[in-house]
């Protein structure tokens, strides 16, 4: 059952950032993940603000350069099912595809997916850990089968949530966000935060500031852009690895790449080991061996999730074998 | 009310014979209704949503409840201060283990008894205090006011370390809560005799039965009389612990649930959130609507105990087995639950061998009771004894398929009796051929000789269940009305097999009257007849001779009346169609609803009585399943291709609801054997880690095939019952998992003794080898 | 007194009732955690005025304070399906739904199917094909199927499969769902 909170739902960007500028106040856009939030009690709101009746922020254009402009509102399944998505970025439309189950996808929009709590059981469950003030993390020496093997640093081991945000930080993409100082926009790829920065936030948005639009960048020439995850179950399940490509090739190679992991670390997990494995490369047995031993270069998996180690090598096998086959 | 006396009976529809009194009725040999793919009854009621589930149930004035569980494995309770939750808006009832409603009433489980609030809580889950509030809101937002101090002390959750003496106890007699010993021929001996020996340990996962509607009820009183709605299989099961806990005549608890969504042997019984619900609707002096939430259900409602068993095989190079040796271990939970019961069943019972030895040990740990879950300890022996077959048939070079149809026994050997009939053998033998065993397993081999990392394997499983003849008692009555009309009244629930309508069916085959002016009452112990709870899969082979004796009883009293009516002796009469007819004297006929005694009185009510069971002779159902699978090798995915289940469960008696089953327990199993696990926290804190459906993964409708079959291997069995049916709900979840895990023993050459194989243990044993 | 029993519609009006409107209004006016303000609700065509909480979902407010029971919870976190309405015309789970989120929409139900008592297509297949055992899931299926097919009149088995992908059923009734769903979608086209 949820607890008491005030609500309101401002018409205009400047009445919604004074009302998130307080703290206990919670930004509500498709609700699915802060309802859950709020159920299990892991944060103090007394305030939930909705973004519902913003006009501006549902949507998807074209830009004037050859980019798309994504309105935070969007729904995960109208992002999944955009014509121009999935003309130009076939990887973000198959991430937002994967997305949890068809009902939450209708629900859910591209800018909550991105500021999504983690799942992880301990901080979810009645467990008062690092994440949400308590003193240690219980999944580094409790049950970590769907934990990080990166980027964790032994402080907190949660793998972050989006199969959205990792084909955004490969393609480049931008988050615009509005707050109490007015408008920024930085690159998807510095919206999160990993626990050696702050293990209390997810993002690095402030009190009071709200992602309004997401942007992407014109697709280079030949770039070739995918989305592929493994899970446990095949709906509503979160990554145990994913893997989301940004190649731009010429023939059989790979000029530039970005790759960038899901189900792996505290935030999207770019992999440059595998980028400089396959980077200036043709994309061979032998690139797509190394790349699948580059993969788990620094990995610092815990005893309970070493499977993981072999699991984003097959993957990333797996999915460049793909790639060199669609050459062919 | 029609005029025509026809127009509810089928017409031309011959019915049966209706014996003289004191006489058992024929064995049907064929049958016009039964069998027949049938909607069901109460299908437009529970697609429209209109039928009423208990959680659905709202009184004038009613109010609602929660309760606060300790959030502890193992503590006990100092201090309850519920001074401010007693004042927060919209509190009018709250009860704790010092409230005088509570006073001197015990809790009562199994043969257990406790106080209903005990300060020692031994699991996660134990109820400390409950709230009754004018919305639910209000009533959690006083659970969250109450202030508890908790002593917590150490815990154990791991069975296997619950009898090492290290662990802290969890009662005081110890944590041994029972041994079961069973030995049969010379073991030593006939692994002496064996060609082929084989030793493996198994284990199998904790499942939860988590049905998708909540557990709970509604309890108002009027008066001295309390009414309870509880979502439950059996209601004077309810009513008979409820009687017993609040020292009431069975007569002043009234307990209803005519529909339940789903239970699967967690609602056998009522909870003590029922007790709860009944003492704050007496305080409140208002009806209590008390439903579980989800979370809770994770802790407190039951589970399918994890085994760990070891079982050792012997076996000759002709196949015949010489000896097994299975011993496991098992946790109850905090309180007597049956933590290895009937594990051992199959290893006795389901292939002929002469000398086995079973050693079951269940344990008590810091964690939720377990309840009898759909074929309790079967899927988990079956793990065990199915993969060791394919293991030991693999050792003699022959086919999976030959070592079993070699093994069929002639008799239950568990018992010492036989079978009434058996059908394991064509179960096998036809089930195979309908699924193309023998191409499947060279498409497979093939397969996997070409080098993709993409594996194919087949696999399949044979069991019986240990009971499903069902059995006395059972009362059903019967009312025909004067115009040709039926009402069954029934005690039992329908917990989604179908009963109510394949009841009607038995009733219509009978009375030749159409199945679907036949108006069931059921499931209200106020109103409808003494049942037991639908579990066991015994509801069907119960019920239907039950309902099948109250009509031969309604005819019987028709023909006696008819006999006035026509001027002939009762013995000459029978039934035809819709008239009863002299064999003597054709012509001698009248309309079952012209029959004046029929007019006279307006409804004439028969009651049926369920027989014995046939002495010396054991009725069981059994059942083959195949399955054919891939495995990506790279990531540890695996996908379900097929899966075929031949089930002799007697008679089909509607092969809609049938296939309804097989395929159903088919998904359970893919559960048991692929997503499904308990996770506790065992090393720190003894808590649930995953107590909501997604960190429990049930099988979604992505992760079973497309393509599934059911083949009924239909036997006729006269012997088990006077309609020849037999259980059918929970063999078709037992073979599922050890047929997956054998065809995954042949896409990857790996032994998966340990369930459930998720990608995460597939893609880990993958790296480890065969021997991880 | 502030409460409101469920059913009984006797509590004062003392917030603000600026969501009354189908316009959202000036967003000074805060709807406090502790009052209870009119709503306005269309649900299967039928204007609803409920006063609700600002945390009541819109499946409490349709199972408690209206009564329209045929929507069910089976876990009350967005992991089951069984709460599955259409809201204009999309499938989505009405657990997760704030009742104040849901003003000025369409809102479509189990009970909306219906054409006075008699079934909609679906809800035919359903009963035809046995498309359930112990129906507590029913209406939510019946609902992603409903969603699925005004969006996707014939849809392929994988999408059928998807559709219902966010609906469980613990009895394992999917097989006969994906058939009910491909005979109703027939239906429906023809």
């Amino acid at each position: 059952m949820l607890p008491q909170f005030s609500y309101v739902r401002p018409e205009t960007l400047k009445d919604t950032v004074k009302h998130l500028n307080v703290p206990g106040a919670a930004a509500h856009a498709g609700g699915t993940d802060l309802i859950g939030c709020l159920r299990d009690g892991i944060m103090q709101v007394n305030k939930v603000v909705s973004l519902n009746a913003l006009p501006d922020l549902h949507g998807i254009r074209e830009t004037a350069d050859g980019g798309l402009l994504i309105g935070a509102m969007t729904t995960i399944t109208e992002v999944s099912e955009s014509p121009l998505v999935r003309r130009k970025y076939p990887g973000l439309a198959q991430g937002a595809s994967e997305v949890a189950g068809p009902q939450l996808r209708n629900q859910g929009t591209i800018g909550g997916n991105l500021c999504q709590k983690p799942r992880c059981w301990y901080y979810r469950g009645e467990f008062n850990c690092l994440r949400k003030g308590g003193d240690n993390c219980y999944a580094l020496d409790g049950e970590h089968l769907f934990h990080a093997i990166f980027g964790h640093d032994r402080i907190c081991v949660i793998t972050h949530p989006s199969d959205t945000a990792p084909p955004l930080v490969a393609l480049g993409a931008k988050v615009r966000i509005i707050g109490p100082e007015g408008k920024r926009t930085i690159p998807v790829a510095n919206l999160h935060v990993s626990p050696a920065d702050n293990v209390r936030a997810e993002t690095v948005r402030k009190q009071g500031e709200v992602i309004t639009h997401i942007e992407l960048p014109r697709p280079p020439e030949n770039l070739r852009s995918s989305y592929r995850k493994v899970r446990a179950r095949r709906s509503w399940d979160f990554a145990l690895a994913g893997v989301a490509l940004a190649l731009e090739m010429d023939g059989d190679r790979v000029n530039k790449s970005r790759v960038v992991l899901s189900g792996a670390a505290p935030v999207p997990w770019r992999s440059q080991p595998v980028e400089n494995a396959i980077s200036n490369r043709r994309l061979n047995a032998e690139t797509i061996e190394k790349a699948a031993r580059a993969v788990v270069e620094g990995a610092d998996p815990l005893p309970g999730n070493m499977y993981k180690l072999d699991l984003f090598k097959g993957l990333i096998e797996e999915e460049l074998y793909t790639v060199s086959r669609e050459l062919r | 009310m029609a005029e025509d006396g026809t127009i509810y009976y089928t017409n031309g529809l011959p019915v049966p014979d209706t014996p003289a009194p004191g006489e058992e009725p024929e064995f049907w040999k064929e049958t016009d209704v039964v069998g027949k793919r049938t909607p069901r009854v109460d299908a437009y009621e529970r697609v429209s949503g209109t039928a009423v589930y208990p959680s659905d149930i709202k009184l004038p004035n009613m109010i609602y409840g929660a309760i606060l569980r300790c959030p502890h494995a193992h503590a006990k309770v100092k201090k309850v201060d519920a001074g401010r939750a007693e004042k927060m808006p919209g509190v009018r009832a709250l009860i704790t283990g010092d409230s005088p409603e509570a006073g001197g009433l015990k809790w009562k489980y199994r043969g257990y008894s406790g106080p209903l609030f005990d300060a020692h809580c031994r699991f996660e889950g134990e109820v400390v205090a409950a709230v009754a509030a004018d919305t639910p809101y209000q009533a959690w937002d006083a659970v969250h006011a109450i202030d508890v101090e908790y002593d917590v002390l150490p815990h154990v959750v791991d069975h296997n370390l619950a009898l090492t003496g290290k662990a802290p106890e969890v009662h005081d007699q110890g944590n041994l809560a029972g041994t079961d010993e069973y030995e049969r021929g010379d073991v030593a001996g006939g692994f002496a005799e064996a060609d082929v020996v084989l030793e493996q340990n198994y284990e199998t996962g904790c499942q939860l039965h988590t049905p998708m509607e909540l557990h709970g009820c509604v309890a108002d009183w009027e008066g001295d009389r309390l009414t309870i709605w509880e979502s439950s299989q059996g209601v004077y099961a309810v009513q008979s612990v409820l009687s017993g806990i609040l020292g009431m005549p069975l007569s002043k608890v009234r307990v209803i649930g005519h529909y339940m969504g789903g239970g699967f042997g967690s609602k056998l019984w009522p909870g003590k959130y029922t007790v709860l619900a009944a003492l704050m609707a007496k305080q409140a002096a208002r009806p209590v609507k008390m439903i579980l939430t989800r979370e809770e259900t994770f802790l407190c409602v039951g589970n399918r105990p994890p085994n760990t068993m070891r079982l050792k095989a012997g076996v000759k190079k002709d196949g015949t087995l010489t000896a097994f040796d299975f011993e496991c271990i098992g946790p109850s939970g905090a309180y007597p639950g049956g933590g290895t019961e009937i594990v051992d069943w199959l290893v006795r019972d389901l292939y002929q061998c002469d000398n086995v030895r079973c050693l079951s040990r269940d344990v008590y740990i810091h964690a939720g009771t377990a309840r009898p879950f759909r074929a309790p300890g079967h899927p988990q022996g079956s793990w065990a004894l199915e993969q060791m077959m394919d293991d030991l048939a693999e050792k003699i070079g022959m086919d999976p398929i030959e070592l079993r149809l070699k093994n069929i026994p002639s008799i239950s050997q568990g018992r010492g009796i036989p079978y009434t009939r058996t059908g394991l053998k064509d179960c096998i033998e036809r089930g195979a051929e309908r699924f193309g065993w023998k191409d499947a397993v060279k498409r497979a081999r093939e397969q996997n000789r070409s080098g993709s990392h993409i594996k194919r394997g087949v696999g399949m499983g044979a069991c019986l269940w240990i009971v499903g003849g069902g059995g006395p008692p059972s009362t059903v009555v019967i009312k025909l009305f004067r115009d040709g009309s039926v009402n069954l009244n029934m005690g039992a629930s329908d917990i989604g097999t179908g009963t109510k309508t394949i009841m009607a069916m038995v009733a219509a085959e009978e009375l030749g009257v159409k199945p679907d002016v036949i108006q069931i009452e059921h499931a209200d112990t106020g109103t409808t007849q003494y049942a037991t709870p639908s579990g066991g899969s015994k509801t069907v082979p119960t019920e239907a001779p039950t309902v099948r004796n109250a009509a031969i009883d309604v005819k019987r009293q028709i023909i006696q009346m008819a006999a006035e009516d026509l001027g002939a002796p009762a013995v000459d009469l029978d039934y035809e169609g819709s008239e009863i007819v002299s064999m003597k004297d054709k012509s001698k006929r009248i309309q079952v609803t012209d029959v004046s005694g029929l007019k006279k009185r307006g409804v004439v009510i028969g009651v049926g009585y369920r027989g014995p069971n046939p002495k010396n002779k054991s009725v069981n159902p059994f059942a083959a399943q195949f399955c054919e699978l891939e495995v990506n090798t790279k990531t540890g995915e695996m996908k379900i291709l097929r899966f075929l289940g031949a089930h002799d469960s007697g008679r089909v008696m509607n092969r809609l609801t049938y296939d309804n089953q097989v395929f159903g327990g088919i998904v359970m199993g893919i559960g048991f054997g692929m997503t499904e696990f308990r996770q506790l926290d065992a090393n720190q804190t003894g808590k649930l880690c995953n107590r909501n459906w997604h960190d429990y993964k049930l099988p979604t409708a992505l992760d079973v095939p497309v393509d599934m079959e059911s083949l009924p291997i239909e036997i006729d069995d006269p012997e088990a019952n006077n309609t020849g049916a037999k259980g059918l709900g929970e063999p078709v979840t037992i073979p599922t998992a050890s047929a997956i895990a054998n065809a995954l023993y042949m896409a990857t050459g790996i032994r998966f003794t340990k369930a459930p194989v998720h990608p995460m243990e597939m893609r880990r044993r993958l790296s480890a080898g065969k021997e991880g | 007194m502030r409460t409101i029993g469920a059913g009984a519609v006797s509590a004062s009006l003392t917030g603000a009732a600026m969501v009354a409107e189908s316009k959202p209004g000036p967003p000074e006016k805060i709807l406090d955690a502790t009052d209870t303000v009119k709503l306005k609700l269309n649900i299967n065509g039928v204007n609803y005025a409920v006063l609700v909480e600002p945390r009541w979902t819109l499946l409490f407010v349709l199972r408690e304070a209206i009564g329209l029971t045929g929507t069910k919870e089976g876990c009350g976190r967005g992991e089951c399906g069984a709460c599955t309405v259409l809201i204009d015309d999309i499938p989505r789970y009405a657990c997760m739904t704030l009742a104040v989120e849901a003003e000025g929409r369409r809102i479509t139900t189990i009970e909306g199917l219906m054409t006075g008592e008699e079934l909609g297509p679906v809800q035919k297949a359903f009963l035809e094909e046995d498309a359930f055992q112990c129906g507590y899931c029913t209406p939510g299926q019946v609902m992603a199927v409903e969603g699925l097919l005004r969006k996707t009149p014939e849809p392929s088995m994988d999408e059928i499969r998807t559709g219902v992908s966010g609906n469980l059923c613990r009895c394992g009734a999917y097989h006969h769902i994906f058939r009910a769903a491909r005979k109703a979608a027939i239906r429906k086209t023809r």
